[in-house]
């Protein structure tokens, strides 16, 4: 099986979410059932943000100008990285790569450490109190290993999102940049190609990273740490839960830097989302 | 639309104007993509910075209700720096018409207007009459028809030549009258009714009028921006007149393209459903002025162009409803058609007659007007006057249960109302008719759950129940239900839809043969057929009851032209049928030049080789004439550049329209400001019931412009999309959009609940603070905009939020009487905790 990515252009995206509903759909992923368990996010992004049962949403970023604004869309989901933090953080192995590049969760596996959550320099996978596990996009990888496209990226109509070949998927990005250029959007650029040796989501983000919420140049903050730590939490997990414990409050604090989220309250705190 | 969907990628420039295409119309954004990827620019001109704006190459922000305004200012821009197609006007317009003298216009009003009855007589707006042409009835004449055994008798009509000046000089031409109507629309004066700084405004009106350029496209997509206001008709009327200005209709990528808002309304009104109309777009008569056949005839048939076999179409829709009981001596059971009593029965005046309680019943299929209808605080009173109420639905509209909605006297409403659950669109068959005027068959994925059933079954089981009583019991007037055509069937007594599309489709009464085109439909009570321009896409008689062996079923997806030669263009000719005749672009005739030649050979539709039509597409202009064996194909000059009209031409100056033969700017029915153009601040022809008049709501006291609008994530009332959580998690609550600056001076931040009212009634939202909305500069005052979606209402478990049509006029468009839901005013505040 090649390697395979998702191609999401954010010039073609009228976020019209069909994706975030299609993902939900073929996962099988629920929404609340009753009026009072909704709340107002205050944006068209809704839900605000990524959860056990949400693996993909569009963040809607706006931009003030003197007419109009600028809406900067962005898919929010797993950029599934060659080098992965979650795996490489994960004490049980339950995190792996297919062989198309998709980083899967072994849900038998997972021990709900939340070890994955804290390393994620994306904030990506999100743990599930009450079934202690944790989740994430798998990129469909039942559908792509039967040869279909991921659910998002078949209910897309305008091909803001594209699934192929990744060697296809980043030529297309490299020419789609050029067109860009040429058409007056000079911060144009492609993300994906090198960040972490290589990610299996490539973005062209048409008015640049940092207006579109990418993080340029990411790190594997504590990564090296628990890669220190990992043949420890396979051999006896009982030992490590103390330091463990410890870095994953480190950790929180490390990637919580847009939303804060208070587990014991169930809230989330998102003024700042914007930024 | 005047082209399609798939057609839209052949556009130059695409203006999105009163539509917000990428949130109700998402799919469209796939073929506008296309365009843009091949270099098309897009405008988008709206209220709102909208998800539409978002992948717009130009946003123009526009003070909603002022569209004629900008529509004036870009006429004027046209003439001013002469951007027109001037070949396409003098071909395929009325340009060159010379128009009588009586026509005048004064200070926003033209001439035969009666003040008192608030209407005009439009024979005031009349071209000269070169000469008067009596239809030949000839045995060998164009209209011998008319003498064939069976037909009603009536009087043949008189075609009327208009005097013509093809230099476009005349004074009293159209094209002169039209250059000095709009010389008004000035760029500041437009700037300072639509709030458009100046510069954007011709930025915007360059880059639109550059598709005036031979062998250019430009294509409007609009939608209910346009139409709902009280002038709406005349909004369309300037969408038309542009598009012919600038050659933009009847060419691959241009168009007049309504972006229907649901999926089938375009099947509906083809249907016949709008209160005014018959199947296939017949007028519907009138009790006064058609008190026979004969009357309807030779009043409601044009002179000239295609509707002049109205004849044929009306008697084979008699003949399709009342069968063997239909004929010519009583008039092929006209007297049996429901007719028009002189008042409108628009949605607006149904509910003002529920009020006054001289409608007792109502039953509703798939509509929710306790939360979709204009004032509909009003219409929920309205309701409660009903004896009886039969809503057919998926779900449990607010509509059913308006007797438990917030304010009601719940044991004061003696309404009767029942429940019949209805078949969603995966548990019928049938078929549906897209905005680009395909008609694609749908099959049955599974069954109804439960007691749901198909509409189709419902209406049939009713009809067999209503049949029975007056067949037992009599009643007034029975033999309008008993002697109905109902021989749709099955061995089980159950409804066979494709039995339906056959007569939908036509045929030969005598053999019973399903008709290929609407051109063998006959006058004389010898056909049948229920929409004659549907005719075509059921007519495979080898397999009568086979949807996939029909054309609407037919799914190839070869993009092939009709004939060799031509370039293949999008047209997809083999994918579904596409009414009238599968005609993929009408009024392809314009296309090409008086000699037929196309402006644009790469995306030609149709081309005239010296000797005959070579046809890309399904022409539109009676391409040859058939007799016996032989076909004369007819020349350049003898073909029909819009036959539906009796000038066979498009129209800049039309007289069918109720307020005046060009387009004028008047202020919406509640509006901030004065009209800068004239001293007529409203539509002098409105329609307006009591209920509305009492209501209205003055900038004095209310001075903020709101608007409504949709969104992607739900569909209209929210019956269906409210219901399901995962749509409902997309976008949760009711929500109003506030800018920046008038947030700050009533002191709300996003996620307050506001207040908003006006006389109509008060709702509650939660405030959206952002950039999208931003205050206008409006004849030298501030002017502070707001807008929020309607599809929140009080009847779902998973999500209920205030109704902003509690806060919407019930006034009316003078042509249509489609209601202003886009332009009002009311108040706003934060809400006290």
């Amino acid at each position: 099986m090649a390697e395979t990515a998702i191609l999401y252009d954010s010039s073609k995206c009228t976020a019209c979410k069909g994706c975030q509903v299609a993902c939900k759909q073929w996962n099988q992923l629920p929404s609340p059932l009753t009026n009072d368990e909704y709340t107002y996010t205050e944006s068209f992004q809704a839900p605000l943000d990524l959860a056990p049962n949400t693996w993909l949403i569009i963040n809607f970023r706006e931009e003030d100008k003197e007419v109009g604004i600028d809406w900067n869309f962005m898919r929010n989901s797993c950029f599934h990285c060659t080098e992965a933090a979650c795996e490489m953080a994960c004490p049980v192995g339950a995190i792996s790569h297919k062989e198309n590049g998709a980083v899967v969760i072994d849900q038998d596996k997972c021990i709900g450490c939340r070890y994955c959550v804290a390393s994620c320099p994306f904030d990506v996978p999100r743990w599930d109190e009450a079934k202690n596990k944790t989740f994430k996009c798998w990129q469909c990888f039942d559908r792509t290993s039967a040869g279909r496209e991921p659910a998002c990226v078949s209910s897309c109509h305008t091909a803001a999102l594209q699934f192929g070949d990744r060697a296809e998927m980043l030529a297309i990005a490299r020419e789609r940049v050029d067109q860009l250029k040429a058409a007056g959007y000079d911060k144009a650029e492609m993300y994906g190609e090198k960040e972490l040796g290589g990610l299996h989501t490539i973005v062209v983000a048409h008015r640049g990273l940092e207006a579109h919420g990418l993080i340029r140049d990411p790190k594997i903050g504590l990564t090296d740490f628990w890669q220190f730590l990992k043949p420890l939490g396979g051999l006896g997990i009982a030992a490590t839960v103390a330091g463990l414990g410890l870095s994953y409050f480190m950790a929180r604090g490390y990637n919580r830097g847009e939303y804060s989220y208070d587990e014991k309250t169930d809230t989330l705190t998102v003024k700042e989302v914007e930024k | 639309m005047t082209n399609h969907w798939t057609d839209l990628q052949n556009s130059d420039v695409i203006m999105i104007n009163g539509s917000n295409a990428a949130e109700n119309h998402p799919i469209s954004m796939k073929w506008v993509q296309v365009a843009k990827d091949r270099g098309a620019k897009v405008i988008v001109v709206d209220p709102r910075f909208t998800r539409s704006a978002a992948v717009a190459d130009l946003y123009v922000p526009i003070r909603t209700g002022s569209d004629m305004a900008y529509y004036g200012g870009l006429f004027n821009h046209i003439f001013t720096n002469k951007l027109y197609h001037e070949d396409y006007l003098k071909t395929h317009t009325n340009a060159s018409y010379i128009v009588k003298s009586t026509y005048s216009f004064d200070d926003g009003i033209f001439s035969g207007f009666d003040a008192e009855k608030k209407s005009y007589d439009p024979s005031q707006w009349a071209y000269e009459i070169a000469e008067e042409i009596p239809w030949d009835t000839s045995p060998t004449g164009a209209y011998a028809w008319v003498n064939k055994p069976g037909t009603p008798a009536f009087t043949p009509l008189v075609n009327k030549k208009a005097k013509k000046d093809p230099t476009l000089q005349d004074p009293n031409c159209v094209f002169q009258l039209m250059k000095k109507h709009y010389e008004r629309y000035t760029p500041e004066v437009v700037s300072q009714i639509t709030g458009i700084p100046q510069d954007l405004l011709i930025e915007s009106y360059e880059l639109y009028a550059s598709t005036g350029q031979p062998g250019k496209a430009g294509v409007i997509m609009y939608a209910m921006g346009q139409t709902q206001h009280s002038y709406g008709s005349q909004n369309c009327r300037a969408m038309s007149v542009l598009q012919l200005l600038l050659g933009n209709i009847g060419v691959a990528g241009g168009g007049v393209d309504a972006l229907r808002g649901e999926s089938n309304v375009q099947g509906s009104t083809d249907m016949g459903l709008l209160f005014g109309n018959l199947p296939g777009y017949l007028n519907l008569p009138n009790a006064t002025a058609h008190k026979n056949i004969a009357e309807y005839i030779e009043k409601e048939t044009q002179y000239a162009g295609w509707w002049t076999n109205r004849p044929k179409y009306l008697v084979s829709m008699l003949k399709e409803w009342y069968g063997d009981y239909a004929t010519v001596e009583n008039d092929y059971a006209f007297d049996m058609v429901p007719k028009f009593s002189g008042k409108p029965h628009s949605h607006i005046h149904m509910f003002q007659e529920m009020e006054t309680g001289s409608i007792e019943g109502l039953m509703l299929w798939g509509q929710n007007p306790a939360v979709g209808g204009p004032n509909c605080s009003q219409e929920r009173r309205a309701m409660e006057k009903l004896k009886w109420m039969v809503a057919v639905d998926l779900w449990e509209t607010e509509t059913a249960i308006f007797w438990k909605a917030p304010g009601a006297d719940t044991p004061a409403i003696d309404t009767e109302v029942f429940l019949l659950p209805a078949a969603c669109h995966y548990e019928k068959q049938g078929e549906i008719a897209n905005s680009g005027r395909w008609i694609q068959w749908r099959y049955k994925a599974v069954e109804p759950p439960g007691e749901c059933k198909d509409d189709a079954e419902i209406i049939s089981e009713i009809y067999l129940k209503l049949k029975e009583l007056y067949e037992a019991e009599g009643g007034a007037n029975p033999e309008q239900i008993t002697k109905l055509n109902w021989d749709y069937l099955d061995d089980n007594g159950h409804i066979d839809i494709t039995k339906v599309a056959k007569g939908i489709n036509g045929y030969t009464i005598a053999d019973g043969k399903a008709l290929a085109s609407f051109a063998n439909l006959q006058a004389d009570g010898s056909t049948a057929c229920g929409v004659w321009i549907y005719t075509g896409y059921f007519a495979n008689n080898d397999a009568p009851s086979d949807p996939a062996q029909q054309k609407t079923g037919s799914r190839d997806n070869v993009d092939k032209p009709l004939d060799e030669g031509m370039p293949a263009v999008g047209s997809y000719l083999g994918w579904s049928f596409a009414w009238p005749l599968n005609r993929r672009v009408i009024y392809n005739r314009c296309s090409c030049d008086a000699t037929g030649k196309p402006y644009n050979e790469e995306k030609a539709l149709v081309k005239w080789n010296g000797e005959k039509w070579l046809r890309g597409d399904v022409p539109d202009f009676g391409f040859q004439v058939v007799a016996g064996d032989v076909t004369t194909p007819t020349p350049p000059d003898k073909t029909l550049s819009f036959m539906m009209t009796n000038e066979t031409v498009g129209k800049l100056f039309a007289s069918g329209m109720k307020e005046g033969p060009f387009p004028e700017h008047y202020e919406p029915f509640e509006s901030p400001v004065q009209n800068q153009l004239s001293s007529q601040q409203t539509n002098p022809a409105v329609s307006l019931v009591a209920s509305a008049a009492e209501t209205m709501s003055t900038p004095d006291e209310f001075p903020i412009v709101m608007t409504t609008f949709r969104l992607t994530e739900h569909w209209q009332t929210g019956g269906l999309t409210r219901n399901l959580p995962w749509l409902v998690e997309t976008m949760p609550k009711m929500f109003v959009e506030i800018s920046k600056e008038l947030a700050e001076e009533q002191g709300i931040v996003s996620g307050d609940n506001v207040v908003i009212e006006n006389k109509r009634g008060v709702i509650t939202a939660y405030a959206m603070v952002t950039g999208r909305v931003k205050p206008m500069e409006i004849g030298g005052k501030t002017v502070h905009q707001i807008a929020a979606p309607w599809h929140w209402g009080y009847g779902s478990t998973c999500s209920i939020g205030g109704m902003a049509n509690d806060l919407t006029p019930n006034v009316g468009d003078a042509n249509t009487h489609i209601p202003e839901y886009k332009s009002f005013l009311v108040n706003i505040r934060k809400q006290e905790v």
